[in-house]
């Protein structure tokens, strides 16, 4: 749920613009709210102040005016006008209490009217307090009344009367705000329903307007993908002028002009491939009867006259030299086409080291060359294609013998976790660092005028170089002139694994000592 | 009388110098220049051993191999100007039983061809390996009283194999006891005629019981026949 919230772009969007809306919405609900309670209260304040002036002016002008001769004819008088002030009906309904003022001299007949269900708790003492200290100005405090057992709002209003021969008195109307009340409640209820339609309303538009942008910019997104992936004929829907269309154009002729590319590196690739394949057939058919017809005249140069006999052999050698180098150059043309399968398998790596050294014999007897040799005592395993591999050594230990200058050669074989590696070191010539960076450069040769005996083709050292490539390894070159050369090549136990460091030291222990 | 070879190449030049060497060797060639001649001089002559180049107008060299396989298990050496593994892995598959890749050496070619025509050693016997009899003297492998036709090579491989059943023979020791060579290392051969070979005599290829492969090491003999 979580996981599909945060991939999904609309999701988030709606539920942010449906959250920052229902905060505004309340925002404002709040506000309207409170400003129509306020504007409610202050409104029936006014009323209820204006009510409450001319009642009191009333019972004041009513005990003025009436000539009062005893006690009893004022309690009538008073008992008369008071409750007529009561209003028990209607929005305007009202409640009304005479309250002596306490620290007078008493009556025994004045008593005080109070309206029937009048409860005396709507007469705060703080009020009345107020009420005595004002003189004639109208105090008042707003309440809270039972009214049907429901709490609704209301407005206790007091002001002083004097009644001769009585002494102080308060006069107190008790006006409900329940009808206020109602019609707030009312218009809050219908706040509510239209905030929550609002919401509605909100997160339905916002969804829609959400989709019409990313639903083109997931398909955009996906295409995307699956242009990646390689499905090149992947392709968007145009449709319109919209920021959006212009999206999908201009992913379409990207999407094209890569196809285009591409088709056309292959095509350049299969030629390459074609052209490789085929003069390597035409170049090798002749090649193979004029070997074939050297070596049937070479046999027989003993019958021949000198000269000839002379000719045989050079044509013999020379023939040799040009099948190497067509080989070479047939080798790294394949490589360029990316033409090249490795045949890998599990092999014991001491073994081609062995078969390598073999087969160099020959030449280190001729160039009289020692090769000492450090195998360990246990098989080195890996997996690699042996004919490549043993063809890379045979040319790292041909190089050397080539350039011992008669000191040993030295082969090391060595293994760690996840690599095997093999070390062939001379204390020759060696070679400075210019020379040093291009010796893997095709057809470059550290010494223009030295010529090998060996009859190299320049192009040995760059084919071991994509053969070591080829298994994911590594090859690598350590020289100092008149120090010798020290060629590594270090390759993955696993061809699905990633070296992390060679089991043998480059330069090796024994030249670093030196 | 001289064993007879026939030379399958579209190329006069080198079709003539393949068999003067041949010929200095005492061996007796005869010659085609294009597939369908080539079936037709097989099926005409019935020669000791094919040469047969793969690269061919008309009916290339994979096809012609396909072909005599399909009549005879006679050996058939293809020459390769390409060396390809896909080619030569499709030549190995079509039934050829060894390849050699031009430019060659005449004491290659000649050493290729001397291996693949020396008969087997009378001393070889009569072996059994699971419900299979094989008989080196017919080259007739028997699973009661029904034949299975194997060539003399994929013979020989499996004869080999069953002679020391409790050896692990690995891919250098086959190349020299059954295709005679010496230094070269070349596994393909090996896997595709043991692949060859499985889906001639296994019940299941995928789960052979006769030809085992040892990971790492290479082949041996099937011992549990339950």
């Amino acid at each position: 749920m979580i996981a599909w919230f945060r991939s999904s772009l609309i999701a988030r969007t709606v539920f942010a613009t449906v959250l920052l809306s229902a905060l505004a919405l309340v925002t404002l609900g709040g506000f309207l709210s409170f400003t129509l309670a306020n504007g409610f209260y202050q409104s029936r304040l006014a009323t209820v102040l204006d009510e409450t002036e001319r009642a009191v002016l009333n019972v004041q002008n009513t005990v003025a005016a009436a000539s009062l001769t005893d006690e009893t004819s004022l309690q009538t008088l008073v008992n008369s006008v008071v409750p007529s002030l009561e209003i028990t009906t209607g929005s305007g309904a009202r409640q009304v209490a005479l309250l002596r003022s306490p620290g007078q001299p008493s009556l025994q007949l004045l008593q005080s009217p109070i309206s029937a269900d009048l409860d005396l708790s709507a007469i705060p003492d703080e009020l009345r307090e107020t009420v005595r200290s004002s003189g004639d100005v109208l105090s008042y405090t707003p309440i809270s009344l039972i009214k049907d057992g429901r709490q609704v709002p209301g407005i206790s209003v007091g002001a002083p009367i004097n009644i001769p021969q009585a002494g102080l008195f308060e006069l107190y109307l008790v006006f409900d705000l329940q009808a206020e009340q109602e019609t707030l409640e009312f218009v809050q209820g219908v706040l509510i329903v239209a905030g929550v339609a609002m919401i509605v309303a909100i997160s339905l538009v916002s969804y829609l307007v959400t989709s019409r942008i990313v639903r083109p910019m997931e398909n955009a997104a996906g295409a995307a993908q699956k242009l990646a992936e390689g499905k090149l004929s992947e392709r968007l829907e145009e449709r319109g002028t919209d920021v959006i269309a212009l999206l999908a154009k201009s992913f379409n002729q990207m999407a094209t002009s890569l196809q285009n590319q591409i088709q056309q590196l292959d095509q350049l690739s299969r030629m390459q491939r074609r052209f490789v394949s085929d003069v390597s057939h035409e170049l090798r058919t002749p090649m193979t009867t004029i070997k074939l017809a050297g070596e049937v005249i070479f046999e027989n140069r003993e019958n021949l006259d000198p000269a000839l006999k002379r000719s045989a052999e050079l044509l013999q050698n020379q023939i040799s030299r040009f099948e190497k180098l067509l080989a070479d150059l047939l080798e790294i043309s394949r490589y360029d086409a990316g033409a090249v399968v490795a045949d890998i398998d599990l092999h014991d790596l001491n073994s081609v080291v062995g078969m390598a050294i073999a087969s160099i014999e020959p030449l280190a007897k001729s160039k009289k060359v020692e090769i000492r040799v450090e195998l360990p005592n246990k098989a080195v395993e890996a997996e690699f294609d042996s004919n490549r591999i043993e063809r890379l050594l045979r040319n790292l230990l041909s190089n050397a013998v080539e350039h011992a200058e008669g000191k040993p050669v030295l082969v090391q074989v060595g293994q760690n976790r996840n690599a095997v590696a093999v070390c062939v070191t001379d204390q020759g010539v060696g070679m400075s660092k210019q020379h040093l960076e291009r010796i893997f450069d095709r057809f470059w040769r550290a010494d223009p005028a030295r010529q090998r005996s060996v009859g190299g083709t320049g192009l040995g050292l760059s084919i071991a170089k994509e053969d070591a490539s080829l298994h994911r390894g590594w090859l690598q070159v350590w020289s100092r002139p008149n120090k010798g050369s020290s060629f590594r090549l270090t390759l993955p136990k696993r061809t699905d694994s990633v070296i992390a460091n060679s089991p043998l030291p480059l330069p090796p222990k024994q030249v670093e000592g030196e | 009388m001289a064993q007879k070879i026939l030379v399958v190449d579209d190329d006069d030049a080198l079709r003539e110098m393949v068999g003067l060497v041949l010929a200095s060797s005492g061996y007796h060639p005869v010659y085609a220049a294009d597939g369908f001649t080539a079936t037709e001089m097989f099926r005409e002559i019935n020669p000791d051993l094919v040469l047969l180049d793969i690269m061919l107008p008309g009916q290339d060299g994979i096809e012609v191999c396909k072909q005599i396989r399909s009549i005879a298990g006679t050996p058939i050496i293809m020459l390769t100007a390409k060396g390809e593994t896909e080619d030569v892995v499709k030549g190995l598959e079509a039934g050829a039983d060894d390849y050699i890749v031009k430019p060659h050496q005449g004491a290659e070619l000649l050493a290729r061809v001397k291996a693949r025509l020396r008969p087997f050693g009378s001393e070889a016997t009569t072996v059994a390996i699971g419900d299979l009899q094989l008989d080196p003297r017919t080259f007739e492998v028997k699973r009661g009283n029904s034949q299975l036709s194997l060539t003399p090579l994929e013979f020989k491989l499996l004869h080999t194999l069953a002679t020391k059943p409790q050896q692990v023979f690995t891919r250098e020791m086959l190349l020299d006891q059954v295709w005679g060579y010496q230094y070269k290392v070349d596994t393909r051969l090996v896997n595709v005629h043991v692949q060859r070979l499985r889906s001639k005599i296994e019940d299941d290829a995928e789960n052979p019981k006769y030809v085992m492969t040892v990971r790492g090491h290479g082949y041996r003999a099937g011992s549990d026949f339950s």
